[in-house]
């Protein structure tokens, strides 16, 4: 069984880790959204600032098919984008203020966005076999908790156990500590994003029961009912709409039109199906009486047991204290992880026939460790100074923020090839604190909501994200300071002492 | 406000579980107790966790209180394992501010 945990954890272990670090910071993704468009002003979307909106749609684009408008949610970070598509099948895109609802030009970013579809897509390679790789991962994720815990036997004994400068006992209490202290998190974690990517994982239900995968779709999911059109009429404003379909306005994340200012056109209001079981599904209405012409169906036990687990995992229900839960225990399995894979190497170092050329599979282990756990976290904190630092003029600028991240991570992983193991980690952790304290200076220079004009103005969102950074350089400085000073203790009594530099 | 009551239930639970076992009674109290006062202990300190779910789940709703208990008890379980990791270095601030 120890094989098993040892296995099912390592080999998919870096990706693991990069779901966990991605997850862990999803959870704040409006959150890192908000921090990176500093244009927006704190502050929500109004029934009267939407109804604006939507005349000013008018205005721009009466002829339009479809007009398509995607509001923030409460927490923030995102502009109210409007787009058209005109009847050359071209469409076009507006930004305005949720506030004020003035039209608005910011800086191109896909914000906290991109770190939530990195945790389960990746990048640059296909999202089908992305989300295949993360299933697979999760699925000996769940194997590796199991067979830990089975594995554990003084799961109770060394509950609260956390002995440091003991070496390899250490990074085994820390593994044990993160793992077991958050041990609902981590199998809810995991099982629920497993359910959330259920039919990539087993698409056999489907065509055991629907002629294709397509035809389930449609049928779990309706589409806009086919309607003719004919002459010009009046629409109701988004917040009658909205009421008709009995949605406030925090519930809603997105209201569509088709062929809108003609008698027949169709309103679809999408519900963000926030609180715990909603339906994420849409409300269809006429968008000139406003009678419901089709409301989402009525799911039975097993899709509703579904959408309450991805609930669960998307943790969007969740409010202020209770989502800092969840992110410290994301945390927590990041560290878990990030442990488990450090000691692995530290338990067979000592084991080494040849300490100076230790054999390939451990060098790999090695090497991918420094590159992945210090790497990926150093590309994100990079992330966030191109947001501030690049040009907002340039083309792509949002592609460039993450090419950023990606070459920094690179670059880190180039480094340490060339240097002996425990430098490499010293030097990388030491530029990771660097570069982490660095983004709230950068955001003092480069914009007027550094972190004391946040804490003196109550922004608890951009003093809480520049805190964040702060306490992230502040790990890896300690981290790297522990790594760099410290000396293992001889193997045993009549071996002979092995001088520290031989095991670097 | 809830969320305080409910971390300091269980911050209190955990430190009795803590007490509960014979090793950590070495370190911080430096006796062993009885069988039947660890038993006493362990038992209020399972109850002070019970305890902090019916106050979860009646101040929250079942579900939202439920998944808030899980996250309490990671928070509250982590400030006892850090308490104890730094026992020494805890101490020894008493000792100076007692002097």
């Amino acid at each position: 069984m120890a094989w098993l945990h040892t296995w099912a954890g390592l080999l998919p272990g870096w990706l693991l880790y990069l779901v966990f670090l991605f997850g862990a910071a999803s959870f704040f993704q409006q959150e890192i959204s908000a921090w990176m468009r500093p244009e927006l002003q704190t502050g929500w979307a109004s029934n009267a600032s939407l109804d604006r909106i939507a005349q000013r749609l008018s205005e721009i684009a009466p002829d339009a098919e479809n007009w398509r408008i995607s509001l923030p949610n409460e927490r923030g970070g995102e502009p109210v984008t409007v787009s058209w598509e005109a009847l050359a099948g071209d469409t076009e895109e507006r930004i305005f203020d949720p506030v004020t609802s003035r039209e608005l030009v910011i800086r191109e970013t896909e914000g906290g966005y991109f770190l939530y579809r990195f945790h389960f897509e990746l990048y640059a390679i296909p999202v089908m076999w992305a989300r295949m790789f993360v299933s697979i991962a999760a699925l000996a994720m769940l194997v590796a908790i199991l067979s830990g815990i089975v594995t554990h036997k003084k799961i109770f004994a060394d509950f609260f156990m956390l002995r440091f400068s003991k070496g390899q006992r250490s990074w085994l209490d820390a593994h044990n500590v993160t793992a077991v202290l958050a041990l609902p998190f981590h199998l809810m974690i995991t099982y629920t994003g497993l359910v959330t990517l259920l039919f990539t994982l087993m698409p056999w239900p489907l065509d055991a029961n629907f002629p294709s995968h397509s035809a389930y779709y449609r049928a779990a999911f309706p589409s806009a009912p086919e309607r003719e059109v004919h002459g010009r009429a009046n629409m109701l404003a988004p917040s009658a709409l909205m009421e008709r379909a009995r949605y406030g306005l925090g519930e809603v994340r997105l209201i569509m039109f088709h062929n809108p200012g003609k008698a027949g056109a169709i309103a679809e209001i999408w519900s963000r199906g926030e609180r715990i079981g909603d339906t994420r599904l849409a409300t269809y209405l006429d968008a000139a009486s406003g009678d419901i012409i089709q409301r989402p169906p009525h799911h039975g036990p097993a899709f509703t047991t579904q959408n309450v687990m991805i609930d669960l995992h998307e943790g969007l229900f969740a409010a202020t204290a209770l989502r800092w839960l969840y992110f410290l225990s994301g945390v927590g399995g990041t560290v878990m992880i990030a442990t488990g894979l450090v000691l692995w190497t530290v338990k067979r170092r000592a084991k080494l026939p040849d300490p100076v050329r230790p054999y390939f599979g451990f060098r790999l282990v090695e090497r991918l460790n420094i590159g992945v756990i210090v790497g990926s976290m150093t590309g994100i904190a990079v992330y966030f100074l191109a947001n501030r630092l690049l040009s907002l003029t340039m083309a792509n600028r949002a592609d460039w923020e993450i090419n950023s991240l990606f070459i920094a991570w690179g670059g880190i992983f180039i480094w340490t090839l060339a240097r002996p193991a425990k430098r490499a980690w010293v030097e990388t952790l030491t530029a990771c604190a660097t570069l982490y304290a660095l983004v709230p200076l950068i955001n003092v220079l480069t914009t007027t909501r550094g972190l004391i004009p946040s804490l003196i103005a109550q922004d608890w969102v951009y003093a809480g994200f520049d805190g964040v950074m702060l306490a992230t350089a502040a790990v890896c400085a300690f981290t790297a300071y522990k790594v760099a000073v410290y000396k293992p203790k001889a193997a045993s009594r009549g071996k002979p002492r092995v001088p520290a530099q031989m095991v670097t | 406000m809830i969320h305080i009551a409910i971390f300091l239930i269980l911050l209190a639970g955990f430190v009795l579980l803590l007490l509960a076992m014979a090793r950590h009674q070495q370190d911080w109290i430096r006796r062993k107790l009885s069988l039947r006062q660890n038993h006493a202990l362990r038992l209020s300190g399972f109850a002070l966790l019970i305890f902090a779910f019916a106050v979860a789940v009646s101040g929250l709703s079942w579900g939202y209180g439920a998944v808030a208990w899980f996250g309490w008890l990671t928070i509250a379980a982590g400030l006892v394992v850090t308490a104890n990791s730094n026992r020494e270095r805890l101490m020894r601030k008493v000792r100076r501010c007692r002097d």
